[in-house]
């Protein structure tokens, strides 16, 4: 096939690619990621939150109205929201932004590798710097920050929300097996099957998103090696083939055999999942408190609303970690990207930080912080107020999804042979080995 | 190529009848016509009828959805779902920005088809032969290959997140198959009338404006109508080069209604298909006539 | 490419385009200045998206590079690692194989037949042309959510209630989610797609051959079969030949309705190598190794084309 480019047009070509190309990398800018009070005057515009909330959501509701309060006293200041609700897809925008260098004031990140390198180059402020200058460090809850912090322990994210995941339950179904809820992960297969035998599909699972399946794999490892195991995972310290990754493979493999989930699980989506367990046809159903208007209000289906109640994560035998202790993720959080930070981001920052928890415990969410009260909605059921009132009573370490943890690439290959292992389409045997041989293959790189 | 445009004679893409509509015809023959009748009419059904079923989705309830039966008639049909696609979207500047990209890259396609085949067939010149190779071998070449690339270009250089940037990726990919349409039908424009408008002193670009465009009408109605059915919906450059909601054509918009953690309403989501599917339907149900004309000669010719 | 231009491509009757002569200009009076001024601008866009990024794909596939960090020079280590150690690029490509075949039987194969049949009903072809190309002007997230609920089972979509209909309860399925059924199931909305335009083409060369040579055949006592094999379809085969290049390469680079409708799922079971690249590229950030499988993708392409070209050119010869 003659590509027919003259020689020196090809070489003009490649020179003109590689410039572009080395150009690109390793712009870091001169901004220093300490300072958090640069000098200089408030000078209002309008500053960018590149973010993935819902878009009618308590986070964008509450920042909308605290940018209107600001901009009242600051004319010419506006806040422009870009949510991107779909979270694959946001991760590719923000991912690619980042490359581009093109970021806004604000962005969204959860505590991922990729979020690590952008904070090693110096591209995102020091959050725990900024929340303590700032005096609100002693108002945020110890695991919502947690939840944001990396590996090492430093902190470039503020986190927005506090949220608790629970198992969702429907007592009546659970009665019509003549089953009791889990006391221990290893209770699911044999709960699993009596419920089938009833009829019932006994776990609701949202298998489109893979979020929800990552987070059955996580509960045993946390359970029996705690939040380290993952940490060691990425850092090559651990492997699949541990006695906790080990049994994580097993137990889910188990859960497929026992026909825990509904059979096209993979193709599932989040409404059709959440649907199969509020209209009564599935038992369990695992989601966080973010539910909580749809799940203890209401606007739940009268003939499933008083039989709906939950359960915190099952433990194991011989776990390392307290029964309190499960997935309590602050959700993604905010980074505040260093090469934008001037005196009016801080400032703006100042206000709507000091402002928000109030603002967004108004609309029924749970705050991050420990200093605002939730308001419970009118229309709730008493499972509102039980849940609000647990999440003073969680311990400090939490479960960190899977998915926020791992290097992209093995991620996206863990979530496939998931799939496959709860299918019964491959052994837990061969999903360790795949998963390692993944983990080498990418960790270098 | 036997039956060039220019000269062929409406009729042909008209199948020819058969005149003969004999009043007595054997019964065998009758039977076959109907077998054959309820043949295509069933393949036409299962072609359509997907369509047909997203239609009377978008005016069912929520309830009716999940849980009747997807063959039966909506029980009770709402507007509601129509309300809620126009409060969550931005219908419009869907559609609008859509309407920009489309209108964009198929004018870029047009003049740019029209002045490579004018200069490769019309004018010609001696490297003629590997221009036509090269611009050839974009029909082969996969969109993709230029996502990575242009993404890192269009940084440098700003134009990330721009109209821009979904128009001339579209507009380059499809250019190979316009200078391709456009050199075969000038090729038939007969060399006589060139040369008649030179003895009147006409230059080439004289030539060009006043007999080789005016002549090639048909052949643009051709290749705008099939690129834009491409471009309207090109969902692989906009989801790569579009960040912003203010830019974000149909496709993109459309993916808006999977909500935060992959929530989705349905019956909204089905609704707004419907809306932003109707400007290209109306467009093509008006013109469908010229579009399956142009689709067809463009076939036989190439 | 050249003869590939003229003949397949081309699809001509071959020889009637042989009157291209070296003296290629049609007026008797042009400069060289008019055709850089109608040639440039259209080579320029062109190369600058077409032709430059597969130069930059070529040179990046070499590096190892995140899009945030410095770029590393691998040398073939991307290409090393997509052909010995990479187990997702061959599945991926045959799948990609299997993609092919579906959408080429769906959409050659119903094309030809519906245009055949349709040459034969006496009256309203233009509405069943009509009909039968509306699907090409629904955008492919639209037919995305429209196949995800059809292959539902849970709420119960409308293939499996009708496959419950006819009495076909045990073959219900959640077509998505099997792996033996979702290749299938991610390509039959590609090749129901498209199939209407490819039989369009089909279609009016149909129409064209000539009624005399049909008329001699069955005259000589040729059944319909024997008339459409040995006259008509002979007569069409350099439109066959475009109208395949055309449904392949199409077929090579589908991307959106796998990766809108399963993302590749469940495993790699519907991961094609170009939703595998997207991913490789702007999920994990991979750009050379991206690259260096859009370089393959496009080899591929070339590939096919040419084995198209050859094994239909030939046939015809003999």
């Amino acid at each position: 096939m003659p590509i027919t480019i003259p020689k020196t047009a090809l070489g003009a070509a490649l020179t003109a690619a590689a410039l572009a190309l080395t150009s690109c990398s390793g712009t870091a800018g001169s901004a220093d990621p300490t300072d958090i009070d640069p000098e200089g005057k408030i000078e209002a515009r309008e500053i960018s939150w590149l973010l993935s909330r819902p878009a009618d959501g308590g986070v964008i509701t509450a920042m909308e109205q605290i940018a209107e309060e600001y901009a009242k006293d600051h004319p010419g200041f506006s806040l422009n929201l870009i949510t991107t609700p779909d979270r694959p897809s946001y991760i590719q925008k923000y991912e690619t932004l980042a490359a581009a260098n093109k970021l806004p004031e604000l962005f969204d990140t959860d505590a991922t590798p990729f979020a690590q390198k952008l904070a090693d180059q110096g591209r995102m402020l020091d959050v725990d710097l900024l929340l303590k200058d700032l005096g609100l460090a002693d108002d945020y809850r110890e695991a919502a920050l947690n939840y944001q912090r990396f590996d090492d322990g430093e902190l470039y994210m503020v986190p927005f929300e506090f949220q608790l995941e629970f198992f969702w339950y429907n007592s009546a179904l659970l009665e019509r097996a003549n089953v009791e809820i889990p006391k221990t992960l290893g209770d699911f297969p044999q709960l699993c099957k009596d419920l089938r035998a009833a009829g019932v599909t006994p776990i609701a699972l949202d298998g489109q998103d893979q979020w929800p399946l990552e987070r059955y794999l996580a509960y045993y490892p946390f359970r029996m090696a705690g939040p380290e195991y993952v940490q060691d995972l990425k850092n090559g310290e651990a492997k699949f083939a541990d006695p906790a990754g080990r049994a994580a493979a097993e137990w889910l493999y188990e859960l497929g055999r026992a026909g825990c989930f509904q059979e096209d699980f993979s193709s599932t989506g989040y409404a059709d999942a959440q649907g199969l367990f509020t209209s009564g046809k599935a038992a369990i159903y695992n989601i966080g408190t973010w539910e909580l208007a749809n799940l203890a209000t209401d606007a739940l289906d009268p003939a499933v609303r008083e039989s709906v109640d939950y359960f915190t994560l099952p433990t194991v035998d011989g776990a390392v970690t307290d029964d309190n202790a499960y997935v309590t993720p602050s959700g993604i959080g905010m980074a505040v990207n260093a090469q934008t930070y001037d005196p009016l981001v801080r400032d703006f920052l100042a206000y709507a930080l000091e402002r928000y928890p109030e603002v967004y415990a108004a609309t029924g969410a749970l705050s991050p912080t420990t200093n605002v009260e939730t308001s419970i909605p009118d229309n709730a059921t008493e499972l509102y107020a039980k849940a609000v009132k647990q999440a003073d009573e969680v311990g400090a370490d939490s479960a960190m999804p899977w998915d926020t943890q791992l290097d992209p690439a093995t991620n996206t290959r863990l979530q496939q042979e998931l799939t496959l292992l709860v299918q019964g389409d491959i052994e837990p045997d061969e999903f360790i080995e795949t998963m390692d041989a993944a983990l080498a293959e990418n960790s270098d790189g | 190529m036997t039956t060039p445009v220019l000269t062929r004679p409406p009729e042909t893409t008209v199948p020819n009848p058969p005149k003969h509509h004999a009043p007595a015809r054997p019964p065998r023959l009758r039977a076959q016509r109907a077998l054959l009748t309820i043949t295509i009419a069933l393949i036409v059904i299962v072609q359509v009828y997907p369509l047909l079923w997203l239609f009377l989705t978008s005016f069912r309830t929520a309830a009716d959805f999940t849980s009747g039966s997807p063959f039966a008639l909506p029980s009770d049909y709402t507007l509601d779902n129509y309300s809620r696609a126009f409060a969550t979207g931005n219908l419009w500047l869907n559609i609008l920005n859509s309407f920009i990209v489309t209108a964009g890259a198929s004018l870029l396609i047009v003049v740019a088809g029209m002045m490579a085949a004018y200069a490769l067939q019309v004018l010609g010149f001696r490297f003629s032969g590997a221009v036509r190779s090269l611009f050839l071998l974009g029909i082969v070449v996969p969109v993709q290959i230029a996502l990575v690339p242009l993404f890192i270009d269009y940084s440098q250089i700003g134009l990330l997140d721009t109209h821009l940037s979904m128009i001339i990726p579209l507009a380059a990919f499809s250019l190979p198959m316009a200078v391709y349409l456009f050199s075969s039908f000038y090729e038939y424009i007969p060399r006589e009338l060139y040369e008649a408008a030179s003895l009147d002193g006409a230059g080439p670009y004289r030539i060009f404006a006043q007999i080789t465009f005016p002549l090639s009408t048909n052949t643009i109605i051709t290749v705008v109508l099939v690129n834009s059915i491409f471009i309207w919906n090109d969902f692989i450059f906009a989801n790569t080069f579009v960040l912003s909601d203010g830019l974000k054509t149909i496709p993109l918009g459309l993916q808006n209604y999977i909500g935060a953690m992959g929530n989705t309403d349905w019956t909204a989501t089905f609704a707004a298909v419907c809306v932003t599917v109707t400007p290209l339907l109306l467009v093509f149900l008006v013109l469908n006539k010229a579009m399956i004309q142009g689709l067809e000669s463009g076939a036989t010719k190439g | 490419m050249a003869e590939l231009a003229q003949t397949g491509l081309g699809a001509g009757r071959v020889g009637q385009r042989r009157r291209r002569s070296p003296a290629p200009s049609m007026l008797p009076r042009r400069s060289g200045l008019s055709v850089a001024i109608f040639l440039v601008p259209p080579l320029l866009l062109y190369g600058v998206a077409v032709l430059l990024p597969i130069v930059q794909s070529l040179f990046l596939s070499l590096f190892s590079w995140d899009g945030i960090t410095d770029m590393t020079f691998v040398g073939l280590d991307n290409y090393a690692k997509m052909f010995a150690r990479d187990d997702v690029f061959w599945t991926a490509f045959g799948n990609a194989l299997g993609y092919l075949a579906i959408c080429l039987v769906l959409q050659l194969g119903g094309a030809l037949a519906v245009a055949a049949l349709l040459t034969a009903l006496p009256r309203a072809r233009e509405l069943v042309k009509t009909l039968y190309l509306l699907p090409a002007i629904i955008s492919t997230v639209a037919i995305a959510f429209l196949f995800q609920r059809i292959y539902s089972l849970d709420p119960v979509g409308p293939l499996n209630q009708l496959l419950a209909w006819v009495g076909l309860d045990g073959a219900q399925t959640a077509w998505l989610s099997n792996v033996d059924t979702v290749l299938a199931a991610v390509s039959v909305p590609e090749g129901w797609r498209f199939t209407g335009l490819y039989m369009l083409i089909v279609y009016a060369a149909l129409i064209a051959v000539p009624r005399e040579l049909e008329e001699a055949a069955r005259l000589d006592g040729a059944s319909w079969w024997q008339t459409f094999w040995r006259i008509r379809f002979p007569y069409i085969r350099p439109v066959w030949i475009t109208t395949t290049v055309m449904a392949t390469t199409f077929a090579l680079r589908g991307f959106d309705i796998p990766y809108l409708l399963t993302n590749g799922g469940p495993g790699q079971s519907s991961e094609l190598l170009t939703t595998y690249m997207y991913k490789t590229a702007f999920v994990h950030t991979d750009y050379g190794y991206a690259s260096a499988i859009s370089v393959f993708i496009v080899v591929e392409c070339l590939v096919a084309v040419g084995l198209i070209y050859l094994l239909l050119r030939r046939r015809d010869d003999s």
